[in-house]
């Protein structure tokens, strides 16, 4: 178990349990026809979280840290794929489908192993246009389209 | 109707052939999902709820609901199949309820017995899937019967215990699943509330007025959190994988494992209705039992058929079993079938006691639809094993940019806006570092699902009360529920605490 990460994520969700506490007192507390209001339920959880949190807090400090042999995570290829679909998120309805989901799959094949462009090329061009001719043009679900600045698709 | 008609008009509806062709690629999908390693069951019908709800659009909502359950639940169940694939041939199970299978089932391998062991999985498979839908079938009408006689307190109850049972079987520690359960809850009640429509923690944002999105947090926490595992750990599939024969056992082998295979589909069924316990655990009890059974135990760990029949018979049984509190009382049991609810309740149908009157031709089609993927499944894993286990080759690389593709594509065909695709993103970061350090998902996902319901019943209750929250110990039922659920919460505790120095055996539950 992580100890560091259980306290940090325990400050967490208590913060997260009391801001639930707080802005449940501005839903207004009365329903037609009802005298339990909007509030209980959020409230009831939040405090019920805040609780869970604090237990989980002072678990922290029972239980012996285990040394689990330090992991080596690839941080690199990581960090790379993960700003990649970020861009692929935000991108995506102004640039179109095919060229995004293209560009996002190709460095995403070329992060995880160098080379065999060629491959990866063919993979991620099939890829991008067959799902948007299958979805778009096939079953009429809009994708958004690149044609406003690349003519085609 | 008699059931029986109701099973022929079923049958009627799953022949259709596009069902016929939905029921197929569930089944592919699923085994292909199996035979991955690293994406189990839950994974695969969270990355596939999207693309389905968009496949199915154009068809009228009732088609559509039954054509898209009856390819998720193929999934589910194919994902059982395909499982044993890899622990059998690579030493390391393609989801958690094969882990037993490893056991023997790679012995066996190593004996040149790859074969024998691969079809034995797939007959057993088989036997239970058919066993556990004829337990469907017989139970289904009078579970419902007895549930339509609850009141909100009743169901209220119910729900909690439910929550409270899949959050007590998993992960390492009960005051984590709790956490991650409140905040199920918690983020369910962002958006307007349906029983007296006041927006709540909304702050004049649109997008948040329709509430968080089920499917893109379960396609975040599930499939885009385990390719960000992936990367961040290397994962690849070494080690050589052995030779496949000829897919079939002999009659020695056949004879052997009939006892086992009739028995773990009964266990597997009981065991898959239980909520929160489900195919993991099956297998494992039924693993354990032929073990205590057996004339000669000590073949176990060294290649006895009958521990590759059992445990794999046992996991698809409690695949089957874990249908029925889902259909008869909308309470999922586990993570996957939290998520097939999370898809009724996307084509609007609302599982549980009158799903069956109010949606004869869904429930009964996906019931016939699974005797018919069932047989896919027989053929597709009998004879087709040897393509199969190419699949276990398929280059990593290629697989996990594309499943991100997937999600985004998915998500976005039906959300329609960039904030759940950011949200997605986000969604797989917590959900990769939550479940890192034994924080389980699973409980997020139901009591995400549950949360409004829950709410609602929770309304209704004490509306009907005046607001005294004694209603909910007033009502036996209810009481009694309520009293399980606190025994579930303490009872472990205290267990815990007398033999405070033994192990803690947790049991991962994965699907």
């Amino acid at each position: 178990m992580n100890k560091t990460f259980d306290r940090y994520a325990g400050i967490v969700f208590l913060a997260i349990g009391a801001f639930f506490i707080i802005e449940s007192h501005r839903i207004s507390a009365n329903a037609y026809g009802s005298s339990v209001g909007p509030n209980v339920f959020p409230f009831g959880l939040g405090i019920l979280l805040g609780l869970l949190s604090i237990r989980l807090i002072y678990e922290t400090f029972k239980y012996q840290q285990t040394e689990n042999q330090k992991e080596k995570l690839d941080y690199k290829r990581f960090a790379i794929i993960l700003v990649a679909s970020v861009l692929y998120a935000l991108l995506l309805e102004d640039a179109g489908y095919v060229v995004t989901t293209f560009l996002f799959l190709l460095i995403g094949f070329q992060t995880m192993q160098r080379g065999k462009i060629f491959v990866t090329l063919i993979i991620s061009l099939s890829f991008s246009v067959g799902v948007f001719l299958l979805f778009d043009k096939l079953l009429n679900v809009p994708l958004p389209s690149s044609a406003s600045w690349l003519g085609i698709l | 109707m008699s059931t029986l008609e109701f099973l022929l008009h079923g049958f009627s509806v799953a022949f259709q052939w596009y069902n016929l062709l939905f029921a197929f690629f569930g089944v592919l999908i699923g085994t292909a999902v199996g035979v991955l390693p690293g994406i189990g069951p839950m994974n695969g019908v969270a990355l596939l709820l999207p693309i389905t709800a968009s496949i199915t659009g154009t068809l009228s909502p009732e088609q559509a609901a039954a054509s898209g359950i009856i390819l998720l639940a193929g999934i589910y169940y194919g994902a059982m199949y395909g499982g044993s694939t890899t622990s059998i041939l690579l030493n390391t199970p393609g989801e958690s309820s094969s882990v037993m299978t490893v056991i023997d089932g790679h012995q066996m391998a190593k004996q040149g017995r790859a074969g024998a062991a691969l079809g034995i999985s797939a007959i057993g498979s088989f036997v239970a899937g058919i066993i556990s839908l004829l337990g469907l079938i017989l139970l289904a009408k009078p579970l419902s019967a007895i549930a339509i006689n609850f009141g909100p307190a009743e169901y209220f109850s119910l729900m909690i215990l439910g929550l409270l049972a899949v959050s007590g079987l998993v992960g390492k520690s009960m005051t984590k699943a709790l956490i991650m359960l409140v905040m199920g809850l918690l983020l369910g009640t962002i958006g307007i509330d349906a029983v007296s429509g006041a927006a709540r923690f909304t702050y004049n944002i649109p997008i948040l007025y329709s509430g968080i999105s089920f499917l893109t947090i379960a396609v975040g926490l599930f499939a885009v959190g385990e390719v960000f595992k992936s990367i961040l750990e290397r994962d690849s599939n070494s080690g050589a994988l052995a030779k496949i024969d000829k897919p079939y056992p002999t009659k020695q082998d056949l004879k052997d494992s009939a006892l086992p295979i009739t028995r773990s589909s009964f266990l597997g069924f009981l065991i898959g209705i239980l909520p929160g316990a489900g195919a993991t655990i099956a297998s494992a009890f039924s693993y354990v039992m032929e073990k205590k059974l057996s004339k000669n135990p000590e073949k176990f760990g060294k290649g006895a058929i009958e521990g590759v029949a059992a445990p794999e018979t046992a996991n698809n049984a409690a695949a089957g079993g874990a249908m029925i509190p889902l259909l008869t009382l909308g309470i999922p049991g586990s993570g996957t079938t939290a998520i097939l609810m999370g898809a009724f309740i996307m084509y609007n149908i609302q599982p549980g006691p009158l799903l069956f009157e109010n949606h004869p031709s869904v429930v009964w089609g996906l019931i016939a639809s699974m005797f018919v993927g069932n047989l896919m499944l027989l053929i597709l894993n009998l004879p087709l094993v040897k393509i199969f286990a190419k699949m276990i080759s398929t280059p990593v690389k290629y697989l996990l940019p594309l499943i991100i593709a997937f999600s985004i594509f998915g998500v976005y065909a039906v959300q329609v806006n960039s904030f759940d695709l950011l949200l997605l993103i986000l969604c797989g970061l917590f959900g990769y570092f939550l479940s890192k350090n034994d924080f389980p998902l699973p409980p997020l996902v139901l009591a995400l699902v549950l949360g409004p319901m829950l709410e609602n019943n929770m309304m209704r209750a004490l509306t009907l009360s005046n607001g005294n929250y004694a209603i909910f110990i007033q009502k036996p039922i209810s009481a009694i529920f309520l009293l399980i659920s606190v025994l579930w919460l303490v009872v472990p505790f205290l267990l815990k605490r007398r033999k405070n120095k033994g192990k803690n055996t947790s049991v991962e539950i994965g699907n």
